[in-house]
């Protein structure tokens, strides 16, 4: 495209002389809107590998942008993994991490990290555990040696252990303060129930973290936490000669050992349509969760399926969100998302929406769903998701964090190194029938759960009498009131 | 080339600064019109941040139209004479761009991160609604936007724990004409009453290119900017200056108190201070002292309340400096079932042993260190950078301040740090007991 095409002279001597007179004057024929240029080349972000000597393997994209380095060390064993009955262990056993190793105290730990700036980050979400450190490169070194005593030498005091145990039992109390939370939370136990990790609150129950050992921390962390079940994704100011170096004097000693593989129970089938209501007295808005168990990351319907829920509600211009919030202003936001994890992950249409029309948001929203399953997407909706899918993508990689999220995403699920090659060509090659099979395969309302955490004394009648199903009293952890 | 010789109206600044921490060149010019136009070029990914900021917040509305500049934010997106009702959001959305506006007590910022062959779609429809906004603006779209921002605020505020607390704490800290006495989302009744003429009217006034900057960040090559910024934004006209309210130092006259019962499980008290401005000098200082006391496990607060005595579960320290005034606060929650009164004495000792003994040098390095690398990492994104040039733009007057932040940090001394520890924290301050509904006797002190 000229950069400078005619139009561009004339409006611009004419602005440039029409100063303090007005737009009237404007030559500009806005009613054509400006095309794009051709597409730029995305620089997919190039892996270099390595592995140490006891199996550890070692991904580095180098990006020196800015003076930079970021690690995650990732294990594929998160609370997915919590032996039954104890959900909170796997979270727990990553949050104990950096609270004491075999030379440094917790607050030991807390001051060397500090004197450089560093980050330190330990966590578990549903598919792994997460040990995350941002430091800059000047301070690579000596960042890295914290970070592998974190990760090699913990030992789980007791005294942290106990503190740890009280922060989390004050943290759960307080997730009954907040209506999302109680939603989310009562919608998994709601599709999952107690017996399926998907079910549980990550933290745990209060009963479970009150009769956590250390011994069951101990465990967790032998059985997953081996350098044969771990990779360590790097990306920023890094090269790899001389992590590689470094990584193996620090993680050296980490003993590998076999990691038993387990299988996730089935989640329990959908049944009818039953609502389930949570009461929150004089809650400003009710919160709404709709959807059941649906597909695991390996689905080979993932690209139609991505692609057929950015128009449901992947997006602001999404079906749901522009009925529910732009037509009917019944809402600040209204999605649906396939939540994609190693299992079956749960379909969920959500919103928070003003208290007096529950009723109608639960309307809109089974309409949506309803028409989407039945009518599918129109040939012109599916270019438009393709073009925003591949317009996301350019923005995909631009930061280190980023890159890390996409590298961690192929070493969790499993997928093909060459997956972001391919990427493009898998979104275009989507086709409407694909898409119209998948809405009506994945997009059943008739069998959902609706879970509304609201002031049932305002709502409970209004909703019953939309005669959607059967309605069930739950409490705030989703568990059925007798 | 004629061309360039009208364009590059106003001065360019090439920062040529090279900090440690960080170093963003870029282009800054003005249109006739008064648009300051800020042009950064950075190749390393195939995106670019356009970024517009007017010079308008919460702090330009009046008493009874509070929650104004934000709610004009929504209708910002709701199209203007050349992009019908939804058409914003669907031609972004169709290339794939991150969208969003936000607005402050000081400014409203709209941005959009497209991928870089779309830049000129960004500008377009940006300088569309900056000049052909008020033929396109209805009732209907004001009322319906109305109902979204009312949506916002019970989601944000009304149906959150201890969502309230803010803006009782700021009513009290300012007079009833301060500016940052109101939030930023407004009152309930206020949004009720605002009429089509109160949005024109703003509009006029505020929505003007001499009260605006425009930002672009990114893959993009300057040269080839200067001509479409010209084309899309050069015919909107100037608008009429307007008076800036003005910074009035703000003190209380005596210690206030106050207890709130929500629908909550564990007592929150909150002490706040008024402070310094931000970008200053004093508001460094400050953010450092924040840090000290709670930031990581050995910092005061933290140490004392959460780590060791373990009777609160969390203790935030902060330093909001504003654009004509600044908070200091601190938040503690305590543990369940436990009052306010032993986290208030711990408080009251910390702060009463930084006011006599202060901080040291080594506290001090540390804290700065944290600030570098918050300061490295906001570069991270080209909407980062754009909106960082903006803001500084807009509040100093030079966006080439961004490459001298760490200026304001530097050789801050234990003496420095307690002269103005002491100048604002030795001052009656608001003290907010929040407790679950039914336990007052929770509350530090009883309120007045």
């Amino acid at each position: 495209m000229n950069p400078f095409p005619r139009i561009c002279m004339t409006s611009l001597l004419f602005g440039t002389l029409a100063y303090g007179v007005g737009v009237a004057g404007d030559q500009l024929d806005r009613t054509q809107r400006p095309k794009g240029k051709p597409a730029p080349v995305i620089h997919l972000p190039e892996i270099q590998k390595s592995s140490l000597k006891n199996g550890l393997q070692v991904w580095l994209v180098e990006n020196h942008k800015l003076p930079l380095v970021a690690f995650s060390l990732v294990i594929p064993s998160g609370t997915d993994r919590d032996p039954a009955g104890q959900p909170g262990i796997a979270s727990m056993t990553a949050d104990m991490l950096d609270e004491g190793t075999a030379t440094r105290s917790s607050l030991q730990i807390a001051d060397d990290l500090d004197a450089i700036g560093a980050n330190l980050g330990t966590f578990a979400n549903t598919d792994g555990s997460f040990i995350n450190l941002g430091t800059l490169s000047r301070y690579l070194d000596k960042a890295l040696e914290i970070y592998a005593d974190v990760v090699v030498h913990p030992v789980f005091p007791e005294k942290d252990f106990s503190r740890l145990k009280k922060q989390r039992l004050a943290s759960l109390l307080q997730q009954h303060d907040q209506p999302t939370a109680i939603a989310n939370n009562s919608f998994n136990f709601i599709l999952y129930g107690g017996s399926h990790p998907y079910g549980n609150n990550p933290m745990g129950t209060e009963q479970s973290v009150q009769s956590m050992t250390i011994d069951d921390l101990k465990k967790f962390y032998h059985t997953y936490y081996r350098p044969g079940n771990a990779t360590l994704v790097v990306v920023g100011d890094a090269d790899l000669g001389h992590l590689t170096g470094t990584l193996e004097k620090l993680f050296g000693s980490w003993e590998s050992g076999p990691v038993p593989t387990a299988v996730l129970p089935n989640p329990p089938a959908a049944g009818q349509r039953t609502i389930y209501l949570i009461d929150k007295p004089n809650a400003a808005q009710s919160e709404i969760r709709i959807g059941y168990p649906a597909l695991a990351r390996s689905t080979p319907d993932y690209f139609p399926v991505i692609l057929m829920n950015r128009m449901l509600g992947g997006q602001f211009t999404s079906r749901i969100n522009l009925n529910l919030r732009e037509r009917h202003g019944y809402t600040y936001g209204a999605n649906s998302s396939f939540r994609f994890f190693k299992g079956p992950g749960p379909f969920v249409a959500s919103a928070g929406v003003i208290t007096d029309k529950t009723d109608s948001s639960l309307v809109e929203f089974m309409h949506e769903l309803t028409l989407m399953r039945e009518k599918g997407m129109t040939a012109e909706e599916l270019a438009y998701a393709k073009k925003g899918a591949v317009g996301s993508f350019a923005l995909a990689f631009e930061t280190p964090a980023q890159i890390a999220g996409a590298l961690q995403s192929i070493v969790l699920y499993g997928l093909p190194e060459n997956y972001f090659n391919s990427y493009l060509q898998n979104i275009e090659s989507v086709t409407l029938g694909d898409v119209q099979r998948v809405a009506s395969a994945y997009i059943d309302p008739s069998r959902m759960a609706i879970v509304v955490v609201g002031d049932l004394a305002k709502i409970r009648s209004k909703i019953a009498a939309l005669g959607l199903g059967e309605v069930v009293l739950c409490d705030t952890d989703g568990k059925k009131l007798p | 080339m004629p061309l360039f010789r009208i364009l590059t109206i106003g001065s360019i600044v090439m920062s040529a600064v090279m900090t440690a921490q960080i170093n963003i060149p870029f282009e800054q010019y003005k249109l006739p019109n008064g648009l300051t136009v800020i042009l950064q070029e950075d190749h390393s990914a195939p995106v670019a941040a356009v970024t517009v900021m007017y010079h308008v917040g919460s702090k330009n509305e009046k008493v009874k139209r509070t929650g104004f500049a934000h709610l004009f934010e929504h209708i910002m997106f709701k199209g203007s004479e050349h992009v019908a009702d939804g058409e914003h959001f669907r031609l972004l959305q169709e290339i794939g761009a991150n969208i969003n506006g936000f607005t402050t007590e000081d400014g409203t910022t709209y941005f959009e991160v497209v991928p870089s062959n779309y830049v000129e779609l960004g500008l377009y429809l940006e300088s569309d609604r900056m000049g052909f906004l008020l033929n396109a603006v209805t009732q209907h779209k004001l009322d319906n936007q109305r109902d979204v921002v009312k949506n916002e605020r019970r989601q944000r505020v009304d149906n959150v724990p201890y969502g309230t607390a803010d803006e009782k704490i700021a009513k009290a800290i300012y007079p009833p004409t301060h500016p940052y006495s109101w939030p930023v989302i407004g009152y309930m009744e206020d949004l009720s009453a605002a009429s089509l003429e109160d949005v024109k009217e703003f509009f006029r006034t505020y929505y003007a290119p001499n009260n605006a900057c425009l930002v672009i960040c990114g893959d993009i090559s300057p040269a080839e900017m200067r001509p479409l910024v010209e084309k899309y934004f050069g015919p909107i006209s100037r608008g009429k200056d307007f008076e800036r309210p003005a910074a009035v130092p703000v003190t209380l006259d005596a210690p206030k108190r106050m207890v709130f019962q929500d629908s909550v499980q564990l007592a929150r008290l909150y002490v706040t201070w008024p402070s310094a401005p931000g970008y200053t000098r004093e508001d460094a200082v400050l953010e450092v002292l924040s840090h000290i006391l709670s930031r990581g496990k050995s910092s005061r607060l933290y140490k004392t309340l959460v780590y060791e005595r373990q009777i609160a579960q969390s203790v935030f320290a902060s330093a909001q400096g504003s654009e004509i005034a600044g908070l200091f606060s601190i938040e503690a929650t305590a543990k369940p079932g436990k009052g306010l009164a032993p986290v208030q004495t711990v408080i009251d000792s910390v702060m009463a042993d930084l006011l006599k003994n202060g901080v040291s040098a080594e506290d001090i390095a540390k804290a700065v260190t944290a600030v570098e690398v918050q300061t490295v990492n906001s570069a991270a994104t080209v909407l980062g950078k754009a909106n960082s040039l903006a803001a500084y733009y807009s509040y100093t007057g030079d966006p080439a301040n961004i490459n001298r932040k760490m200026d304001l940090y530097k050789g801050i001394t234990p003496e420095e740090a307690l002269s103005v520890a002491r100048k604002y924290l030795s001052r009656p301050s608001v003290t907010l007991s929040v407790v679950p509904s039914g336990k007052p006797e929770l509350a530090a002190q009883k309120g007045e």
